[in-house]
């Protein structure tokens, strides 16, 4: 097909804005889906995609289009809307000419509608701007329109007014795509270059990559070479996602689609790779993307010491389809051999942490995450450190550094008080207020990593009547007056209990610590003391008392049984300790670092 | 009914022969006389004749008369539900006689020829406190019986006192006071010359209760009667509890049981673990193993090494047993012993 009959398009938006049942009515319109095979947010094909009901991974999907009596081929890429996945999204505009930008007609503009356009912006993707859910009672498209004039910058009388959910206006965005967005530029004849945008492992074929035609041409038995890695391979199937995979002979400048070229590791392809022909390559690889930033990290043990190989096994195969995690190992005095893994952020922990018990049945016991940090030592060398318990001794440390994020927070002007002081609360420094309407106001920070990635958002939230949405990007390490804390059970200091906070806060996060830890932590048969020190200093003590009476007075023949099941259940509450010295303790007791509230 | 209860006494007593008899199960002695006698009759030609016989009773039950008879027809041990020498806990506990009656029912079975006679006792009431408690204790010795069961009061749901519980009515005695008040029954029983040879079992020597150590020991018994329970080869049986369908069951089949479970080697070795470790002779490691199969060390290897050091569970002599330091709080330690241990770590 010839290049100016392409359109290549991303639907970017905040999360639950309409993009995945956007993309279904561009399906059903275009019959690219039969009758039989249409279910709502079709391209949400994993399993926890369909039960959360959002959307993880993008997906790409090939269109064929009619206008004006010319077929034209629309390459779609549905993307995930949660910040834990941006790069999902960054990917997935390297690959396009353009982009809808998707926003919901009874939400306005929120802080991932924000955050995509600017990386929108980046990557010079013509936006079209696109205001969802008109069909609800609640919505306001002028004032929404209105409001992607004064921020995205995209004119309120080119907004087109849909709603996804009744297909009214899809038609005509579908035309706006073909009539407003450029098509790929004509490069057939230059050598191949193919952008590997995106990749998955399939058990039986291996990796498939994902892959957008920038220059020359993609064909089956092709001898292709992958320019980073420099590798080589022959290419044994290729073609479009329809959205099932359906082989195609080949593939030209400016088409989406995909690539089978027996690799076996996910490890063996870095995503924003460039492909080329090995007879004939390209000069220069394309420019690819950075890898995604981890920002939190977490240990993983097994709940037994004997599945410590089935939960390698389990971290491998997950790894296989999800290159933004990772794990190593990792040895904890306190909780023995485990894995040390690195997130997104924290939904994309806990899907992996939900796939992990899912799929494997593994009982694990997991350590609060934790963000990573960087230590310069006396001798002046420099260290990342992502597990509290690494933290060189305070003697040979010269400073400590945390990172540092740009928060965006939009929310409604009667929440700012609150808001404010909670951010003020949390070391963040407000760089900016912009109000978007009368109402609505999107506030700027310069925000340490640590303090808004776990809860802040839950609180922002409850302190706006859920109206606050909030998104972040990476900025650097600065120094900071951080100290480490450490806890000690039963007198036995637990590595996997330390934490890193700043001094100010130091005393009271200890204090509530093991307030926690004694609600958290049953009794015993002997007294347990909790204590917090810092740097060696016992600071606070609580005392987990031991129990005192703890027996059935009367036990014959008849309440054997019932008595058995009793004292099974008072068991099985012990099945996920760990055991730290003679004390066992609960999966729970790990997860209080994060509980910050009163 | 009794009729019903004595064909089930027949059929059974086939299986095995009986080492002992408990009739027990509220109170027997409200049976009108005849009836009464009929099924004590059924019950001693079942038993040799110096078997452990218990009947239980209410100490507002006792007549002279009565356990005269009884002891003539073979009834050999009086277990009397004293309760308590405290008027205002007997009533608090829903008894219609005071302390008085107790004294006089221990007195009459004495005269009776009972010579084996066994105290029910109840601490950790909501208005008790050790000085009270102390008081019932000496009153009881000082009847000395060759028995006493002291238990903590408990507070069954579906009971009474458990709704009263629930809506805040009374309130349950501290944890530290209840553990108090089992030291000093401890205590003060092991000065009158009682032994404490299970959790909430004392006994002069010799009186230990034959009958009930069967199940700790988790030796076979047969249950005879509507809801009664059974072990035997590793089936825990129970009977229909609704006494019509009792008695229809026996007259159509012989048998009432409704239900039954099979115990697994594992389970029936937890079972005798938490059950053995209940008495102070605690679990006979030979004995166990040709009981169940099962290597006791091997199984609770672990647990055993835990609580070894914890100083709550000692072996010597082929014996494991808990320590005085874990009676107390034996439940938070058998719970490891309730189904085979994989230490967590
Ligand atoms: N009433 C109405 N509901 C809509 C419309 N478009 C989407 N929805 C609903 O909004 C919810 C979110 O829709 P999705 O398509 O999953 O949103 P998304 O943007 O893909 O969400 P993420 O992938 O999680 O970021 C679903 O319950 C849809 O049914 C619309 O035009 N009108
Ligand atoms: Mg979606």
């Amino acid at each position: 097909m010839k290049t100016e009959h392409i359109r290549n398009f991303s639907i970017i938006a905040h999360i639950d804005h309409g993009k995945s049942t956007l993309a279904d009515r561009m399906l059903d319109i275009t019959h690219t889906v039969s009758e039989r095979d249409r279910k709502e947010q079709l391209l949400d094909d994993m399993e926890l995609e369909r039960e959360r009901g959002i959307t993880i991974k993008s997906s790409a999907v090939t269109m064929r289009y009619e206008f004006e009596g010319q077929e034209y081929m629309l390459n779609l890429i549905d993307t995930p809307g949660h910040v834990d996945f941006n790069y999902e999204v960054s990917r997935a505009l390297a690959a396009c000419e353009g982009a809808l930008l998707v926003v919901d007609a009874t939400q306005g503009v929120e802080a991932q509608t924000v955050a995509n356009t600017y990386l929108a912006v980046e990557s010079n993707t013509e936006l079209i701007g696109v205001v969802n859910k008109v069909d609800l009672p609640a919505a306001q498209p002028d004032v929404v329109a209105e409001e992607i004039e004064h921020i995205i910058g995209v004119r309120k009388e080119e907004c087109f007014y849909i709603s996804a959910k009744s297909g009214k206006g899809v038609e005509e965005l579908l035309r706006a795509i073909v009539l407003l967005l450029p098509p790929p530029e004509n490069l057939n004849d230059e050598p191949t270059a193919a952008l590997v945008f995106d990749s998955h492992c399939d058990a039986y074929r291996g990796v498939i990559c994902y892959v957008r035609v920038v220059a020359g041409s993609l064909r089956k038995g092709q001898k292709i070479r992958l320019m980073r890695s420099g590798r080589s391979y022959v290419i044994s199937e290729l073609g479009k996602f329809t959205p099932q995979m359906t082989p195609i002979e080949k593939m030209g400048a400016g088409e989406v689609g995909y690539v089978i070229a027996n690799i076996r590791n996910l490890s063996d392809v870095t995503i924003g790779d460039t492909i080329t022909d090995e007879a004939e390559p390209a000069k220069k690889p394309l420019p690819g993307y950075n890898p995604p930033m981890q920002m939190v990290f977490s240990d993983f043990y097994p709940g037994n010491n004997t599945e410590y190989d089935e939960l390698r096994s389990a971290f491998n195969k997950l790894a296989l389809n999800d290159a933004s995690f990772s794990f190593a190992p990792q040895n904890s005095p306190a909780l023995g051999f485990g894995f040390r893994c690195g997130f997104l952020g924290l939904l994309h922990m806990e899907i992996i942490q939900e796939r992990l018990e899912r799929e494997n049945q593994i009982d694990v016991v997991q350590t609060a995450p934790t963000v990573s940090y960087e230590v310069k030592t006396s001798d002046g060398q420099i260290e990342r450190i992502d597990s509290p318990s690494e933290m060189p001794d305070r003697s040979a440390i010269e400073e400590i550094r945390e990172p540092f994020v740009k928060l965006e927070i939009i929310t409604h002007a009667d929440s700012i008080g609150p808001i404010m002081k909670l951010a003020e609360d949390r070391r963040c420094n407000l760089l900016k207020t912009e109000y978007l309407s009368t109402i609505r106001v999107m506030l700027e920070y310069k925000a340490p990593l640590a303090e808004i990635v776990y809860d802040f958002f839950d609180l922002i939230k409850g302190a706006s009547r859920g109206y606050a949405t909030m998104d972040y990007e990476f900025l650097g390490f600065e120094p900071g007056n951080l100290v480490r804390i450490d806890i000690l059970i039963n007198s036995q200091p637990v590595d996997a209990l330390a934490l890193i906070v700043h001094r100010s806060k130091a005393e009271l996060r200890g204090r509530k610590l093991i307030k926690k830890l004694r609600q958290v932590i049953p009794r015993h048969q002997f007294e347990i003391p909790l204590q917090v020190a810092i740097g060696g200093k016992i600071i606070a003590r609580e005392t987990i008392r031991a129990y005192r009476k703890n027996v059935t007075a009367k036990l014959y023949g008849g309440d054997v049984t019932r008595k058995m099941k009793v004292l099974k259940k008072q068991r099985e509450g012990k099945k996920r300790m760990k055991n730290i010295g003679q004390v066992e303790v609960p999966q729970e007791a790990f997860m209080s670092i994060l509980d910050t509230s009163d | 009914m009794i009729r019903a209860i004595l064909i089930e006494l027949k059929q059974k007593s086939s299986y095995r022969p009986f080492a002992t008899a408990y009739l027990g199960g509220g109170s027997p002695a409200i049976l009108p006389r005849s009836l009464l006698f009929e099924l004590i009759d059924g019950i001693s030609a079942e038993i040799p004749a110096d078997a452990e016989f218990t009947i239980e009773v209410n100490p507002d039950q006792v007549k002279y008369e009565l356990l005269k008879d009884l002891r003539s027809l073979g009834v050999n041990r009086l277990s009397i539900g004293a309760q308590s020498f405290i008027d205002d806990e007997l009533k608090f506990l829903g008894r219609c006689y005071n302390a008085q009656t107790v004294e006089m029912a221990v007195n009459t079975a004495r005269k009776a020829q009972f010579e084996n006679i066994s105290l029910d006792l109840i601490y950790a009431i909501p208005q008790s406190n050790s000085a009270r408690w102390r008081e019932n204790l000496r009153k009881a010795i000082a009847l000395s019986p060759q028995h006493i069961s002291a238990y903590s009061l408990c507070y069954e749901p579906g009971t009474p006192l458990y709704a009263d519980l629930k809506k805040g009515n009374i309130r349950q005695a501290e944890e530290e006071t209840d553990r108090q008040m089992y030291e000093i029954t401890i205590d003060m029983l092991a000065r009158a010359g009682f032994e404490q040879y299970e959790i909430s079992n004392f006994a002069m020597s010799g009186f230990t209760c034959r009958h009930n150590l069967t199940y700790w020991l988790n030796e076979p018994y047969i249950g005879i009667g509507p809801a009664a329970h059974s072990c035997y080869r590793r089936v825990r049986s129970a009977n229909v509890s609704d006494i019509r369908q009792y008695i229809e069951k026996i007259r159509h089949d012989k048998n009432a049981c409704i239900e039954w479970s099979e115990l697994t080697d594992e389970q029936f070795a937890c079972e005798t673990a938490v059950l053995n470790l209940r008495l102070s002779d605690g679990i006979d490691v030979k004995r166990f193993k040709a009981l169940t199969g099962i290597d006791v060390s091997k199984a609770f290897g672990d647990v055993l090494k835990k609580y070894t050091s914890l100083g709550l569970i000692e072996e010597k002599q082929g014996r494991i047993a808990l320590t005085g330091a874990a009676m107390p709080i034996a439940d938070s330690i058998l719970c490891d012993f309730s189904s085979f241990y994989t230490e967590p770590d």
